[in-house]
């Protein structure tokens, strides 16, 4: 049973199981995939990325965020898929030459830096378990810094905006409609479950925002 | 944006900040939308404007309520720094001449 993140002093303390903990990791790497540049410039940090997931095994619990998994199939491109362009939005609704111009300047550095704070937002969890509790699928303490804390809630923002395009949310009556139109349905149906999955990102995000705000 | 944490529904107008600096003409918005959370917004705008928590929440209501905020003046390379950051943290940022 997962419990939603506090503070003590300057650490940030919850617990989520190992499923918990997968699911959150897993839809990660998914964002980190579709944020990632395809060619790093010379003056980008290294992508830790790698390493960090080696090993971890392909998650994301049955939830795919990938464009290609869409029906239909957006492109990759950021200006056609709808979840990249919620990601990546137009800077200016007035003059379309300088949103595109803003953009032309923005995007590759704004995608460096998200991909480095999702891996960094993964590696805050996949850190290796302490001694005494037990297997690593158990329930765990997973203690951040602040550092990590901000990297986690603004990585599980990204999750959540890609996620929510998804699952169609572009009002604030949306989610109430969807969670109508869910009830009832058990966790075999994929909107049931993604919704439940948005939920609890939901429910550990504002632990950790209220955490940190305090 | 989503609804979780009950916020305090004061209500003050952003027009204070408009009065302080006249002449900047630019002018960056935050627009609502329907995942950020109320506190994860609030925690965005302390952490990187610095502004206190009440301020933050201030402009906070306002983009829930009234759809969006005007969150900074400046020039406009100051603006389109700004709205670059705030995308950053994945908020629905933009920036244009104040009129």
């Amino acid at each position: 049973m997962a419990r939603g993140f506090k503070r003590r002093g300057e650490v940030f303390v919850a617990k989520l199981d190992g499923v918990e903990r997968g699911l959150v990791v897993g839809l990660m790497e998914q964002v980190h995939g579709m944020v990632v540049p395809a060619q790093r410039g010379p003056g980008d940090k290294g992508d830790q990325f790698d390493q960090i997931v080696a090993g971890i095994g392909g998650m994301g619990l049955g939830v795919s965020l990938s464009g290609e998994d869409q029906d239909p199939a957006p492109s990759t491109s950021a200006s056609d898929d709808p979840a990249l362009r919620r990601l990546f939005p137009s800077a200016n609704r007035e003059d379309d030459q300088a949103a595109a111009e803003f953009r032309r300047l923005t995007e590759h550095g704004l995608r460096s830096r998200k991909a480095d704070n999702l891996a960094a937002a993964i590696g805050a969890l996949t850190a290796p378990p302490d001694l005494d509790s037990g297997p690593g699928s158990g329930t765990r303490r997973v203690e951040l810094d602040r550092e990590q804390a901000v990297a986690l809630v603004v990585a599980l923002t990204d999750v959540r905006l890609v996620l929510g395009e998804r699952l169609g949310l572009r009002t604030d009556d949306d989610m109430a409609a969807l969670e109508e139109q869910v009830a009832g349905l058990g966790p075999e149906d994929a909107t049931a479950y993604a919704v439940a999955v948005y939920d609890f990102l939901t429910w550990l995000q504002e632990t950790l925002a209220e955490a940190l705000s305090r | 944006m989503g609804v979780v944490s009950i916020a305090p529904v004061e209500q003050e107008s952003v027009a204070t900040l408009e009065r302080t600096e006249p002449d900047v003409p630019w002018i960056t918005l935050v627009w609502n939308d329907p995942v950020n959370l109320m506190s994860y917004v609030t925690f965005v705008f302390q952490t990187y404007f610095g502004y206190s928590k009440g301020k933050a929440e201030r402009l906070m209501m306002d983009v829930h309520t009234k759809g969006r905020a005007v969150v900074s003046h400046g020039t406009r390379e100051q603006m389109e720094t700004d709205t670059e950051a705030l995308h950053g943290y994945g908020l629905w940022a933009t920036f244009q001449k104040d009129s």
